[in-house]
């Protein structure tokens, strides 16, 4: 079993992968544009526990796990790892409809080389599998929202289910057929319930998951306050999920969500300290004020 | 006429003070011409992304953010004790605030004082011309012609700062990042207590005109009068002034650049021991310059002030060691203001050498220059953990903000490189000695000395 590399940097080149991916002048605006709610829920301090969130979800499906665990260098460079799926969410989001097809273009042709057979079910599987892709992309979607209305500035009615269906280009986008894809929070949900019978804890998912919520070598004033970013994840799991992992949580008090809060709020503070990040979401408001505006 | 909420009562005898002294600003011009200089003095805000809502301050401000950018003001000043991230991050925070909407300012406005600025005021300008660490600066013009400026609270940030505030053990843990020298529980405690002073302007209205009356007819130190019918808890108006910045000054004659170091000198050393009162936010920003050293001074929102029990102690330290000369002495009054562990192996040289920075100024009379160099070496000094002194030396938490006298004070002075016999004009100020005046502004203020109240017992 090969060692993790730590995990230094992670705020750093999480950052640099969004300032690359914000245009400064766009040809167009992308495939949701400055009108979308996921550019207005882009940026929200609750953020770092929806990533969380999500990872924790889609490793509990054995093949995508598998995947990730056999092919990828997640175990020597998982910030790296970690930094390349934000670049690519970003650039998704807010870059030109050309960039956002060439980004999805490249992943697309990766997973192609990304098969085998996962070694504690004995299945064969290949990354390219649109059944493992959707599952992939509605954990995301659904941890958007969820750590959001937990931690972050809550949605506005309707926004929701408008972003659910708003992501479903971002599916269509790695190669799942958008019939396939949830256009709805309520079928996101149905979704996510009729896989559960296909998800297992596995070891790998374990070990990267206790990785991930204990990372050696953070930067230290992220160190300082990864315990609450760490609980906050653990919460804004569903109830199954957290039992799979046999993970409990203390009941969530108002006192102690205002505290996670302010811990996040700190980690987004570091962030804008991060070279570009303050200019990279000034553009994003400023683009988002225009099209308010017009 | 509506009711006007929050309105500031003065006690009688500050409002009685406030018409008495309204003849009294002495580098005023006619109220539009001030009103049109503050408005090309303008700062180069970003209006285009201001804040629109209340929600808008609580993203950018709220969860931390604000007490973050207190910190990092309170941190600007000592830069050399801080990682460069942590000094980075503090700073961008900082340029991540953008002002409130004309819309969202005129809101609070009407909240606190009752009525629309539009209906308050005979001008009124929507767009700020400068930026307050928790709230912005508008000019106007007030119904009986006075130009004015309006400090406006951005909405909801009290609350949400005082709430960020007591969670400590946050507070404790980015500390030990970002100061890992110092007492991290005394400095949480002085944060705390100046943050949430601060969110009350109508502590610094009381400040401010505290130190206006002071200064009344000082030759070369202003401080704006309040209007205090239109101020409140989060609204806070003075009359406008508007000079140079300190980075044009960097570029004036040296003659010049003395003469404004001579100022800021004794402005802090006057406040501090005759007020006993001390501004914790030595900001470049909150200076204006008019030239011959006159200096208007702003923004007395962190206020410290001092009992005669907190004072004793440093005027016993300066004297043991500048006019007596005595190291054994000045190790007593260190041990016995809390600044020195009592009985530490160490030996009174030892300890001289380790402080003696801090006096380097005043110990001798004869003039000196402060460099950039000397500004940081107190600065190194005071983080110097590695000295055989360091583990035995505290700061007591009175006297946390004083650390700015050096480490703010000293920095500016450095920056004009300033020249003077520093001894000399402390001798004019230490109340132990109360020398004659040995410069020009020295003399200049004799008739302000003789005129000027008692200030026996000053504290707000």
């Amino acid at each position: 079993m090969s060692e993790y590399a730590d995990a230094a940097g992670l705020v750093e080149r999480s950052a640099a992968a969004l300032v690359n991916a914000i245009p400064d002048r766009p040809a167009d605006e992308g495939f949701f544009g400055p009108g979308s709610v996921a550019w207005r829920i882009s940026g929200d301090l609750s953020a770092p526990v929806a990533g969380l969130r999500a990872l924790m979800i889609q490793a509990l499906h054995p093949l995508a796990m598998a995947g990730v665990d056999q092919h990828s260098d997640w175990r020597a460079d998982p910030v790296g790892r970690l930094a390349a799926t934000s670049a690519y969410l970003a650039n998704i989001t807010f870059g030109e409809r050309v960039a956002a097809q060439r980004a999805a273009a490249r992943v697309r042709r990766i997973h192609e080389r990304v098969t085998g057979v996962d070694p504690e079910t004995g299945q064969p599987y290949a990354a390219s599998d649109p059944a493992l892709l959707l599952w992939v992309h509605a954990a995301l979607v659904d941890s958007n929202i969820a750590a959001r209305q937990m931690f972050g500035t809550p949605l506005q009615p309707g926004d929701a289910d408008r972003y659910v269906e708003e992501m479903v280009v971002a599916a269509e986008l790695v190669g799942v057929p958008a019939e396939l894809v949830p256009d709805s929070q309520a079928a996101l949900g149905k979704y996510l319930t009729w896989v559960q019978p296909q998800l297992a804890c596995t070891p790998a998912a374990r070990e990267s998951m206790a990785y991930l919520l204990d990372p050696p070598g953070l930067d230290v004033e992220v160190a300082e306050i990864w315990q609450d970013i760490r609980e906050a994840t653990l919460i804004s799991l569903p109830g199954w999920a957290r039992a799979m992992y046999g993970y409990t949580v203390p009941e969530l008090t108002a006192a102690r969500r205002e505290e996670i809060r302010q811990a996040l709020g700190v980690l987004d503070a570091v962030f804008i300290g991060e070279p570009g990040v303050l200019e990279a979401r000034q553009r994003i408001t400023l683009r988002m004020r225009a099209a308010a505006r017009a | 006429m509506r009711r006007r909420v929050g309105r500031l009562r003065f006690e009688r005898g500050l409002a009685a003070a406030q018409l008495a002294v309204r003849g009294g600003l002495r580098y005023a011009t006619s109220a539009p011409r001030l009103f049109v200089a503050a408005g090309e003095n303008r700062e180069r805000l970003r209006n285009d992304l201001a804040m629109q809502t209340a929600d808008d301050v609580t993203a950018t401000l709220g969860t931390m953010k604000g007490v973050m950018v207190k910190l990092g003001q309170m941190a600007s000043y000592v830069d050399d004790g801080l990682a460069p991230s942590v000094r980075r991050t503090l700073s961008r925070l900082q340029d991540s605030v953008p002002p409130m909407s004309p819309e969202l300012a005129a809101g609070v406005i009407e909240e606190e004082l009752g009525q629309a600025p539009d209906d308050l005021f005979e001008r009124w300008d929507p767009e700020p011309i400068a930026a307050a660490s928790i709230g912005q600066v508008h000019r106007a013009i007030t119904r009986d012609g006075r130009a004015v400026a309006v400090k406006v609270q951005y909405p909801r940030i009290a609350e949400m700062m005082a709430a960020d505030l007591d969670n400590v053990s946050l507070l404790r843990r980015m500390l030990r990042v970002t100061a890992p020298s110092q007492d991290v529980d005394g400095l949480i405690a002085e944060l705390r207590e100046r943050v949430l002073e601060e969110l009350d302007y109508r502590k610094e209205a009381v400040n401010q005109q505290l130190l206006h009356e002071y200064y009344s007819g000082h030759p070369t130190i202003s401080v704006p009068a309040i209007v205090g019918e239109l101020s409140g808890r989060r609204v806070v108006t003075s009359e406008l002034a508007t000079g140079a910045r300190f980075a044009d000054v960097l570029s004036w004659p040296q003659a010049e650049r003395d003469l404004a170091g001579e100022t800021l000198y004794r402005f802090v050393f006057r406040s501090l021991y005759e007020v006993h009162a001390f501004n914790g936010d030595p900001h470049p920003g909150n200076y204006l310059f008019h030239g011959g050293g006159k200096v208007t001074f702003l923004d007395f929102g962190m206020v410290k002030h001092f009992t005669d029990a907190d004072l004793l102690p440093l005027m016993d330290m300066a004297r043991t060691l500048c006019v007596d000369g005595s190291p054994a002495e000045f190790r007593a009054s260190l041990e016995e203001a809390g600044f020195l562990v009592p009985g530490a192996p160490l030996s009174d040289d030892q300890i001289v050498d380790h402080l003696a920075v801090f006096y380097q100024l005043v110990r001798d009379s004869k003039t000196v220059t402060v460099t950039g160099d000397y500004a940081s070496a107190v600065v190194r000094r005071f983080f110097d953990v590695r000295s055989p002194v360091a583990q035995y030396a505290r700061i007591p938490r009175s006297y946390v903000v004083l650390q700015r006298i050096n480490l703010g004070l000293f920095g500016l002075l450095g920056e004009l490189r300033a020249t003077a016999n520093w001894r000399a004009i402390a001798e004019e100020i230490w109340p132990f000695m109360q020398a004659p005046p040995t410069t020009p502004m020295g003399s200049a203020e004799l008739p302000w000395l003789a005129s000027r109240p008692a200030v026996a017992s000053t504290r707000a």
